[in-house]
């Protein structure tokens, strides 16, 4: 067996209605006056606003809730600076990934100072951060768990990246009534964010364990069974409680060995064009899996088999088979399937270049299983368009 | 054992490399147009090494202190350096690991990966020159 790390060290709560116990918990870790960091959209909704209710009743509590879809550095700041005069010392992020990824940095600056642009890079917070408690509202980006932020610097047109083993969450709350107001779309959009994590961590470089497989193999499974069920039927709590807890464990596999090619593609056109995170990967990820097939056919061949989509023995031909099954889960979720559905602009080779440029440097493209040339990623947009 | 007996042989094969990675037609070009400018901070031995693209004409390379800030810092154990040059680190499990730190804007630390990998081939023979 290959050397691995595996590193896992949010607590992780689950239960319907335990969103509740997070004042509690922050309690527990001595934290005295918590931010609450949320979205203008969240707060609207009848069950956040007797949560922030119930929570300003237990303890002292500042609510900022000025994230906008795709965290950006002027939230990140504002945010900073308003928690900072609130002399508030513990973090409580309520939302999707914009909303835990900007409460992450958030959290740098209240324990190091300064500003955002200081603390990028990987591995260079020195100690633990204030304590912190994830509680996402989506299903999802895993960041209720992952060691990982990326926040919009608009002005560049790039994502920002934030790494270090302390930006992981004290805890994470996973509550399924909080997913049940989640849209359709964003529903299969961000379902689909969890399963590339899964399909690339399976396939990553150098990296990977039986810890991160066997999570990855069996959030995959979960997926791909109540995704459409969470999709069609909002209210299904069992279908909610499996999307959730599957996208959290694809968010630990993914923590300890990294994404690859679909994250590096969508995080450039991200940047770029705002498309959705979940969206784009579903757009993408057909496309990334077809460039990796002839290195990892085996580990796609044995996805196919542990999801009963084959019992075929042929390696190529089973992970063929995983690729246009995941092509059909993503027309029956109604999600898009090439690049004009998200909106993006006719790709001109100028902004071609600029592309390639973000993705093939980003850091999501060193754990990919296979190397990607410029053309390689070209073709891969032009393909996707 | 380690790669390095001290810091003065660290800093000759880093000297040695760096001065072969300037002389190199293909990597400095592109070193130059990425205007990059990176300080590496060693630990045991202990050495620090700046190399400066920033004026997109001559790449310069400082060994100690200097007095102004680099757009990315990196941070590792000299052994580990020794080993990227022989082409030997799985630079995945390094980051994951935690055993190289990078300060700054990440892709332009990741970008500079595949433009310094033709020095690979010449690092065992400058390596060579201290033992
Ligand atoms: N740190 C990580 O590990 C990680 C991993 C993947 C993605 N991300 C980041 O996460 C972001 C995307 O996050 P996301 O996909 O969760 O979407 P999001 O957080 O951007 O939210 C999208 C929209 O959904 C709304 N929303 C969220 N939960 C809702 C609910 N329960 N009911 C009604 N509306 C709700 C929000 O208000 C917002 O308008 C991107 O910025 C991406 O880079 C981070
Ligand atoms: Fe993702």
């Amino acid at each position: 067996m290959d050397p691995f790390v595996f590193h896992a060290p949010t607590k992780i709560n689950f239960g319907q209605g335990i969103a509740i116990s997070a004042i509690e918990l922050l309690k527990e870790l001595g934290s005295q006056r918590a931010v609450l960091i949320t979205d203008k959209q969240l707060v609207k909704t009848d069950l956040v606003k007797s949560l922030i209710k119930e929570w300003q009743s237990q303890g002292s509590l500042f609510v900022f809730s000025d994230v906008l879809p795709d965290a950006n550095l002027t939230a990140v700041n504002d945010a900073a600076r308003l928690a900072k005069q609130e002399k508030c010392d513990g973090v409580i992020a309520l939302g999707g990934g914009s909303v835990m990824d900007t409460a992450k940095v958030v959290n740098i600056i209240l324990a190091f100072g300064g500003n955002a642009l200081e603390h990028q890079g990987m591995n260079n917070i020195a100690s633990r951060l204030l304590p912190s408690v994830a509680i996402p509202t989506t299903a999802g980006t895993g960041a209720e768990v992952s060691p990982v932020a990326m926040i919009k610097d608009d002005k560049e047109g790039k994502k920002l990246f934030f790494g270090s083993e302390f930006l992981a969450m004290s805890h994470a709350i996973l509550d399924p009534e909080l997913i049940v107001s989640l849209p359709a779309r964003l529903t299969a959009a961000t379902g689909l964010d969890a399963i590339t994590h899964c399909l690339e961590a399976l396939v990553v470089e150098g990296t990977s364990s039986p810890f991160t497989n066997a999570l990855a193999m069996d959030a995959l499974r979960m997926l791909f069974n109540f995704l459409p069920e969470a999709k069609n039927n909002c209210q299904n709590m069992e279908a909610r409680s499996q999307t959730l807890v599957a996208s959290t464990m694809a968010g630990m596999a993914f923590s300890s060995c990294g994404v690859g090619i679909v994250h590096a593609l969508s995080h450039a056109l991200g940047g770029q064009f705002s498309t959705h995170h979940g969206m784009t990967n579903a757009v993408l990820l057909p496309h990334g899996m077809r460039f990796n097939l002839s290195f990892a056919a085996q580990r796609y061949a044995q996805v196919a088999r542990y999801l009963k989509l084959t019992e075929n023995t042929d390696d190529e031909i089973a992970a063929n088979i995983l690729i246009e099954s995941l092509e059909k889960l993503i027309k029956t979720l109604g999600l898009p399937s090439n690049l004009r559905g998200l909106d993006v602009p006719e790709l001109k080779s100028e902004k071609l270049a600029q592309l390639v440029a973000l993705a093939s440097s980003d850091p999501a493209m060193i754990f990919n299983t296979r190397q990607a040339t410029p053309d390689d990623i070209v073709e891969i947009y032009r393909n996707a368009y | 054992m380690s790669a390095f007996k001290n810091t003065e042989e660290l800093n000759r094969v880093l000297l040695m490399l760096w001065d072969a990675i300037r002389e190199d037609e293909q990597m400095s070009s592109q070193l130059l147009q990425s205007k990059i400018s990176i300080s590496f901070y060693y630990k045991e031995p202990e050495s620090k090494l700046t190399v400066d693209c920033t004026d997109g004409n001559e790449m310069k390379i400082y060994v100690g202190e200097i007095n102004f800030k680099p757009v990315v810092e990196m941070y590792m154990k000299s052994d580990l350096a020794h080993d990227f040059w022989l082409g030997k680190v799985n630079i995945p499990l390094a980051l994951i690991s935690g055993k190289i730190v990078s300060k700054g804007p990440v892709n332009k630390a990741l970008a500079l990966l595949p433009v310094i990998k033709p020095a690979f081939n010449f690092y065992p023979e400058i390596y060579k020159t201290i033992s």
